[in-house]
This record gives C-alpha cells, sequence and structure tokens, in this order.
C-alpha cells in the first residue's frame, strides 16, 4: 500500500501539483488518468522519489518514504518497477543485457539462474527470440514490452508505468494493459498506472483518480466514472463523439 | 556571478556522488574495461595522426628558422623534442580530447538524461552518477598518459622523417639533438599535466551531460559548453601547473 499525504510541487514557482491526497491498494491497478499536462507523470515521479517534492508525505507501508536520504531510500527502491513513458532502455546494452542488469546489480545469482530469469521475464512479456537486439532495432511496442520484463526482473513490490500503451495500436495497447493487471494480481503487486486512454480506464481501472491541472478532482473505479457529477470528469471520459452519442442514447 | 559560483557548488556536489562507494566492484571493474576501450583505445589514432603531422611541421618550421649557419644543425631535433614533450602531448593532446572524448562523454550522458534512462538507474536504486562516470574518470586517468607517451613517440618520429626525407637535417644530427640535454624531468611535467587534463575533460563533460534539462537540442548545447569550458579551463590550468611544476 502506498499512501501520498496532502503533496504538493512545484516548479520555478509554478504549482504543477495541489495538496494530493490519495491511497493505492495492494494487488489492484490504480489508475491515474488526466489530460496531458495535467500533472500525472510529475505525481508518479514524486512517488518514487525522482523529483523532490515541497510538501506532503509518502508512506510505502508503514515507511516515510518523503524523509529518507538516499541510502535509505535504496532499499525500498530495490522492491520499486517502474516503465517509463519512453521506455528508458538502457541504448548500449541488448535486451537480455537490460533485463539483467537490475539483477547483476543487486543479486548474487548465478550466471544460469540469472539467464533462467531473464528468459523467464521476456517469456511473461511475450518476447521472444530479441535477447540479442538492441533498443534501437525494436518497435515502440516491443520496447514498452521489455521495459516491462525489466521492472519485473526483480520481483518488485510496487510497480509504476507512465503511460504503458501510449503510442500502441489498440490491440496491443489492451494486451499490454492485461499484462499488467495479471502481474499485479499474480505477484500481488501494488501497481499504479499513468494513462489518458479511455480504452484502459474500463479495462483495468480498479481503483482510479483523476487529476486536471494538479488537482485531484475525482476518485472511484471504473463503474462509478461513468456516473459523476464531476463536469471536468465528464468532459475527460467523454471527450470522443461515439461516446457522447451513447450517453445521449442513455 | 552568482549563476557562476551555484554552478560550481553543483560541480562539487556532483563529483562527491560520483565517488560514493560503488554498489557492485564487479560491474565497475567491467565498465571500466569498457571505457578503456572506447575512450582510450580509439582515442590512440587520432592522437598518432595529428602528433606525426605535428612532429613533422615543427622540424621543418624549426629548420626554416635557423637556416643561419651559427646554428648547430642538432638544434633542430631537440626543438622538436622539447615542443612536442612540454605541450603537444599533454596540451595540445588534451585540446584534442576535449573535442573527441568530451563531447562524446556530454553527449551519451545527456541522451541518457533525456531519454530518462538516468531516472531508470536511480528507480533501481544505482546511483547513476557514479555508475555512469566514475569508470570513465578511472578509465580516462590510467589512460590518457598512454596517449601522452604515444604522442611524443609518435610526434618525434614524424618530426625524424620529416627532417631525413625533405633533407633538413641528417638522421644523425636529429637523433644527437633529441638525446642533446634531455631532462627526463620534462616527460614526468607532461604526464601530470596530462592527469589534470583528463579529470577535467571527464569530469566537466559528464556534469554537462548529466544535468542537462530538455531534448536534443539541450544535449547538443550541453556538448558544446563541455567542450568550450573543458578547453577553457585547460588552457587555465596549463599556466597554473606549468608555473607550479617548471619554476
Ligand atoms: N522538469 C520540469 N520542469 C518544469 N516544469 C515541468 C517539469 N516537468 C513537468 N513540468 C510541468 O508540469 C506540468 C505537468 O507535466 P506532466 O509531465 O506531469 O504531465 P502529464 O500529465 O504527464 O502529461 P502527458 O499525458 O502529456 O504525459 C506541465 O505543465 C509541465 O510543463
Ligand atoms: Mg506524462
Amino acid at each position: 500500500m502506498i499512501t501520498v499525504k496532502n503533496l504538493s510541487k512545484s516548479f520555478n514557482g509554478k504549482k504543477v501539483l495541489d495538496d494530493i491526497s490519495v491511497t493505492f491498494e495492494t494487488g489492484k491497478t490504480n489508475l491515474i488518468i488526466g489530460m496531458s499536462g495535467s500533472g500525472k507523470t510529475v505525481l508518479l515521479k514524486s512517488i518514487v522519489g525522482l523529483h523532490e517534492i515541497d510538501s506532503g508525505e509518502i508512506w510505502f507501508e508503514d515507511t516515510l518514504f518523503s524523509e529518507l536520504n538516499f541510502t535509505d531510500r535504496k532499499e525500498i527502491r530495490t522492491e520499486i518497477g517502474m516503465l517509463f513513458q519512453g521506455s528508458a532502455l538502457f541504448d548500449s546494452k541488448t535486451v537480455e543485457q537490460n533485463v539483467r542488469f537490475p539483477l547483476d546489480m543487486f543479486t548474487n545469482k548465478t550466471p544460469k539462474e540469472k539467464n533462467e530469469r531473464v528468459n523467464f521475464c521476456l517469456n511473461r512479456v511475450n518476447i521472444v527470440k530479441a535477447n540479442k537486439l538492441f533498443p534501437a532495432e525494436l518497435s515502440g511496442g516491443m520496447k514498452k514490452r521489455v521495459a516491462i520484463a525489466r521492472a519485473i526482473a526483480l520481483n518488485p513490490k510496487y510497480l509504476f508505468c507512465d503511460e504503458p500503451n501510449s503510442g500502441l495500436d489498440p490491440i496491443t495497447a489492451i494486451l499490454i494493459d492485461a499484462l499488467i493487471k495479471e502481474l499485479t494480481e499474480e505477484y500481488s503487486m501494488t501497481t499504479i498506472v499513468n494513462t489518458h486512454d479511455m480504452n484502459s480506464v474500463m479495462e483495468i481501472g480498479e481503483k482510479i483518480i483523476f487529476i486536471s491541472n494538479g488537482v485531484k478532482c475525482w476518485e472511484g473505479n471504473k463503474d462509478e466514472i461513468l456516473h459523476s457529477d464531476c463536469s471536468t470528469l465528464n468532459d475527460f471520459v467523454f471527450a470522443n463523439s461515439l461516446a457522447k452519442k451513447l450517453k445521449a442514447a442513455k | 556571478m552568482i549563476h557562476f559560483l551555484t554552478q560550481v557548488g553543483r560541480y562539487f556536489m556532483f563529483l562527491r556522488k560520483v565517488f560514493a562507494k560503488p554498489e557492485k566492484h564487479s560491474i565497475y571493474y567491467r565498465q571500466t574495461m569498457r571505457e578503456l576501450v572506447y575512450l582510450g583505445l580509439y582515442s590512440a589514432g587520432i592522437i598518432a595522426i595529428i602528433a606525426f603531422f605535428m612532429g613533422a611541421v615543427i622540424t621543418l618550421q624549426t629548420a626554416y628558422n635557423t637556416q643561419n649557419p651559427i646554428y648547430p644543425k642538432y638544434l633542430i631535433g631537440l626543438g622538436c623534442r622539447d615542443s612536442i614533450i612540454l605541450e603537444f602531448s599533454s596540451t595540445v593532446a588534451a585540446l584534442i580530447l576535449a573535442g573527441k572524448v568530451g563531447s562524446n562523454i556530454s553527449s551519451e550522458i545527456g541522451t541518457m538524461r533525456v531519454t530518462e534512462q538516468i531516472d531508470a538507474l536511480e528507480i533501481m536504486g544505482v546511483n547513476s552518477a557514479s555508475y555512469l562516470i566514475l569508470p570513465k574518470i578511472i578509465a580516462t586517468l590510467l589512460f590518457n598518459p598512454v596517449l601522452t607517451l604515444i604522442g611524443i613517440i609518435v610526434g618525434i618520429f614524424g618530426g625524424w622523417l620529416a627532417g631525413t626525407v625533405s633533407g633538413v637535417i641528417t638522421s644523425e644530427n636529429f637523433i644527437y639533438g633529441i638525446q642533446y640535454a634531455f631532462t627526463p624531468y620534462y616527460i614526468v611535467y607532461s604526464l601530470i599535466k596530462t592527469l589534470f587534463f583528463a579529470f577535467i575533460i571527464t569530469s566537466i563533460s559528464a556534469f554537462q551531460g548529466y544535468y542537462v534539462d530538455g531534448g536534443s537540442l539541450e544535449v547538443g548545447r550541453a556538448s558544446t559548453k563541455a567542450v568550450v569550458y573543458s578547453s577553457i579551463l585547460i588552457l587555465l590550468f596549463n599556466v597554473i601547473l606549468t608555473q607550479l611544476l617548471l619554476s
């Protein structure tokens, strides 16, 4: 469980996140949704400590993460897997080396055990026969899947995904969503996913928060989202004409 | 001015992060070996080529400037030797490396920053500054002195070849000249300078890359800055070190 209390963050005096409080539950895919520029990435990066926050608290279970220094954070960070908006695979390493990297860095497994783990993770995300390729030789969706494999290599307790399916075709997008949800349940992780894709919301949204201009406007699940009174949320949910027609027909 | 001082402060804080205790020695060792090849070995060619031609041109110029028969011919060899050892093999080579290695380091690190690869390292709990940069610093500190020695040897050879082929000096005279009044300490002086310059090039360029904020434009700007700042610092430290070491 991850708990955020009264988090605020600004860049050069411009407020990007304003007094956000939320609890992300274990074993569920928690979604952060909102328009482009609303502050989703900043919120995710603040939670994991890539941005120093101005005020507020971030708890990982019973540990007040936001007050720890770099060395103490390390312990929690080895339990975090993160998928970045741009995949962030290491360019100079092959697919296989990318996934093996956290194992090399933080475990004392034998090379054989590491290989097995690497292949297991890559199989899990349906990447086959690409072990020796470099990131530049992969398609966008493959990169995302390799990045997921790398994120789960150490069996993390916490999984963070920043727009896992942006820029992908609808079928691949749904596959990746389903994969994230499955992994979350299988390993009972606390997963947080940023997205502005309504398909994902309806597929995997067990707990959803909606942020607009850095303020949390709404919180609920995928069934409740269709019946909220929040007008900015409704504009977001029913942005496309198909959804608008369906709503009108109702 | 305030901007300048904050930059200096950040630079030293950055160095502290770079020199933090490594997570896993075996991985750092492997990285260092890799950087020895990429930053060191792959620079040997350009240093050798430039040293060769510098040695050649210094010899020819010295020859044309000392055509008066009151100068003994071996002075040409001596002039070539001292210019190569004192200035070319350390300072000029460092300026060339600032262009080649410096821009390479800052664009590599800068690209890793803007594509979130550095964030990915941090998230795993890796000290990214140390993991990425310490091996580069160690590799250049180890290998640049070798480049300096290569520069000296090839430079003097270039001088000998140009001198003898063009006929401005005989082989015996040249060889007598490069041995005449030889001060081994000059080589030490040159190697000490090289160590300082290697540290300047690698740390300044890495610093510029590490704090890139933005996109590919900023990465380009950072590598320009890396080359300009490290060149200026090399020239400045050249004066300071020469005063300290040779006076
Ligand atoms: N490093 C930074 N420095 C200054 N401002 C920033 C920085 N990062 C983000 N911002 C600002 O914070 C706001 C929120 O950005 P953020 O990246 O969180 O949006 P987002 O919700 O993730 O959008 P998208 O869906 O397009 O990824 C933007 O207005 C952006 O300009
Ligand atoms: Mg984003």
